[in-house]
């Protein structure tokens, strides 16, 4: 006697029928992409599109280097991933992410070597760099005197003027620089020294900011902010506008850089076309279009050695040759020290 | 065929399923997590190593604790003000507006049909430094400078939050006033109560479970609020609800957002039931 096919299995039935359809949509010509926001704009990825039409790119949100992390240890079913600097071994240790054939990259030449080795773990190539950048102080010249330390951040005669970046771990870093620390071996003490100076700092700010072309631009060219904490992107998007004067400082402690890395899924079942997909990141008008409509670096030096217009060599310091011997390249750090520096972070915010 | 018992499960499973999976685990899920001793991959084997670290850490720092009560005032503040802002706004609706009543509905929730976001934003260009008010105070020359306080700050985020809520905060006290038998204000009338007197010993009365109802709807969500303060709060405004979603999408921390997230769950219950029993809800029901 066949079983009778009750409301409750019928119920089952369409909810397992769901789950195999949506499982199967996950097909091979699809990628998906954990992405920083505003990173999903079809610029940054123009070859890969042009070269594969039927290919079904979708874009997973990162807010943070944190969450991109967090988003990939808690089984996020993306098959590249993008962070910054200092979280490279992590995904390696926690096995998330599989090593880059660069035979296969057709691109790879145009990389300098020493975006190459940032690529590196434990001598082996996790990850391919792309865009690249400076964080600095950007300041209007009509209101604020010569910037010439990172300690301009607390300078209270700008009070309700400045901005600093809503993250931890990069206030840590600002705090090394204007006491001299080793970032990489911030004491406890060091800590709650740079605690109560932040917590003392956080009435100086027009507000804490979280995007870049979102509040830090419109509020600089607004007039409300005249100091901050910023990358080169806004510094170049306000020498085009000429909506302020403004100058983006040589502090005498060194500017920060940091450079963009992807990484392909341990898990992902498409390997050679998330390859490809990284090859025609490095492109020759993907890479363009990061420099000329978004005003980040890119990896391929070609694009960086092609650059001609004033604004954006001002912006990179092209005419620098020697910005790059102080910059401080944003180092590795552990997973405790990232931990206490975002809890402190907090306690700052919630003061 | 199904038969009527049938047909009642064959309708209650699937929203049942879909408060399970989608509600109830994840409720649980996030309550697991918060007793993880530190944030890493999570799998089942780490979830059941339980540790109360994330929770001593919340209670040694005071600074969060007293966030928690700022963002309860505040949600105190905003509850009060859209249920007190949107009460004449229903009673208008429901005993003045007759046959317009619809479309006058209708133009109340007009704002809500667009998003969120952009009402809120909207507010951002009104109240910034270079906003339509700044630039008017300038322009007929009452300042020279734009007044900084109108935006990032704890008085944006409430005025901000109470605009938001009013259309919403209207439709469960114009709900209960339309229940509000119009035999019982003739009979007043009749006994020689005059209309403030009707209004303060019938209607209000009648529509005091539309109230409450409106005031719990507004203010447990509000504890929790983090959009608007992200968005027009500044260092100033800076809310609970804020606070956990920096260590879930910023610090990547979530058994310390979860645990955050438990407390101001606990919290809300808590004071959602002292205050039930304060005003006697059984009897303001009945």
């Amino acid at each position: 006697m066949p079983a009778r096919f009750g409301p409750a299995r019928m119920s089952l039935t369409i909810l397992f029928g769901s789950m195999v359809i949506l499982a199967a949509c996950a097909a091979p010509n699809k990628l998906l992409v954990l992405e920083w926001s505003g990173y999903d704009e079809p610029d940054f990825w123009t070859d890969f599109k042009t070269a594969n039409p039927d290919t079904a790119v979708t874009f997973e949100p990162g807010s943070s280097d944190a969450d991109v992390l967090a988003k990939m240890e808690a089984g996020s079913q993306a098959d590249i991933f993008h962070f910054y600097t200092g979280w490279q071994q992590f995904y390696v240790d926690a096995g998330l992410v599989k090593e880059i054939d660069t035979s296969k990259l057709t691109n790879w030449d145009k990389v300098p070597q020493s975006f190459k080795d940032l690529g590196k773990v434990d001598g082996k190539q996790y990850y391919l760099p792309w865009d690249w950048g400076f964080t600095s102080i950007l300041y209007n010249t009509d209101k604020v005197t010569e910037v010439t330390s990172w300690d301009a951040l607390f300078d209270d005669a700008y009070t309700g003027h400045i901005s600093m970046w809503d993250d931890g771990p990069s206030a840590v870093t600002v705090s090394s620089y204007v006491h001299g620390w080793d970032e990489t071996a911030i004491t406890d003490e060091q800590l709650a020294q740079a605690e109560q100076e932040w917590k003392d700092q956080k009435a100086l700010n027009f507000h804490y900011w979280t995007d870049e072309y979102a509040d830090l631009c419109p509020d600089f060219e607004g007039g409300d902010i005249w100091l901050a904490y910023a990358w080169q992107g806004c510094y170049a998007t306000i020498l085009y506008s000429e909506s302020q004067p403004v100058a983006y400082a040589n502090p005498a402690e060194g500017r920060n850089s940091w450079v963009g890395l992807y990484g392909i899924s341990s898990k992902t079942a498409n390997y050679d076309l998330a390859l490809q997909f990284l090859d025609m990141k490095l492109a020759t008008l993907t890479c363009s279009n990061a420099v000329t409509i978004f005003y980040y670096g890119c990896a391929n030096q070609e694009v960086m050695d092609g650059i001609e217009d004033p604004v954006l060599i001002q912006a990179f310091g092209i005419d620098d040759p020697s910005i790059l011997d102080s910059t401080n390249f944003t180092p590795p750090v552990t997973e405790a020290q990232r931990t206490a520096w975002t809890e402190m972070w907090g306690r700052v915010k919630a003061e | 065929m199904l038969g009527r018992r049938g047909s009642l499960r064959f309708l209650t499973v699937p929203p049942f399923a879909w408060l399970i999976v989608l509600f109830i685990l994840p409720l649980l899920l996030a309550i697991l997590v918060s007793f993880r001793g530190e944030r890493g991959p999570i799998d089942f084997g780490s979830l059941l190593q339980l540790s109360t670290l994330q929770y001593g850490k919340i209670l040694d720092t005071p600074s969060w604790l007293r966030l928690l009560g700022t963002s309860a005032a505040m949600a105190l503040v905003v509850a009060a003000g859209a249920t007190l802002l949107a009460f004449p706004i229903a009673y208008f609706l429901a005993f003045r507006a007759r046959h317009r009543a619809p479309i006058f509905l209708i133009l109340l929730l007009v704002p809500a049909a667009t998003s969120f976001l952009l009402r809120v934003m909207a507010w951002k260009l009104l109240l910034g430094g270079s906003g339509a008010i700044n630039t008017f105070l300038i322009w007929i020359g009452v300042v020279h400078e734009p007044i900084g306080l109108l935006l990032y700050s704890q008085a944006a985020v409430i005025i901000t939050l109470i605009y938001v809520w009013i259309p919403f905060a209207a439709l469960p006290i114009y709900a209960a006033l339309q229940r509000v038998e119009r035999s019982h204000l003739e009979a007043a009338a009749d006994l020689g109560s005059g209309p403030w007197s009707r209004f303060w010993r019938v209607t209000v009365p009648l529509s005091l479970p539309g109230v409450l109802a409106t005031f719990f709807m507004v203010f447990i969500p509000t504890v929790g609020e983090y959009v608007t303060p992200f968005l027009v709060g500044g260092t100033e405004g800076f809310m609970y609800g804020l606070l956990i979603q920096d260590f879930f999408s910023r610090a990547g921390n979530w058994p310390l957002g979860s645990a955050l997230a438990v407390i101001m769950l606990v919290v809300t219950i808590g004071l959602v039931t002292i205050a039930l029993r304060l005003v006697n809800l059984r009897r303001a029901l009945a």
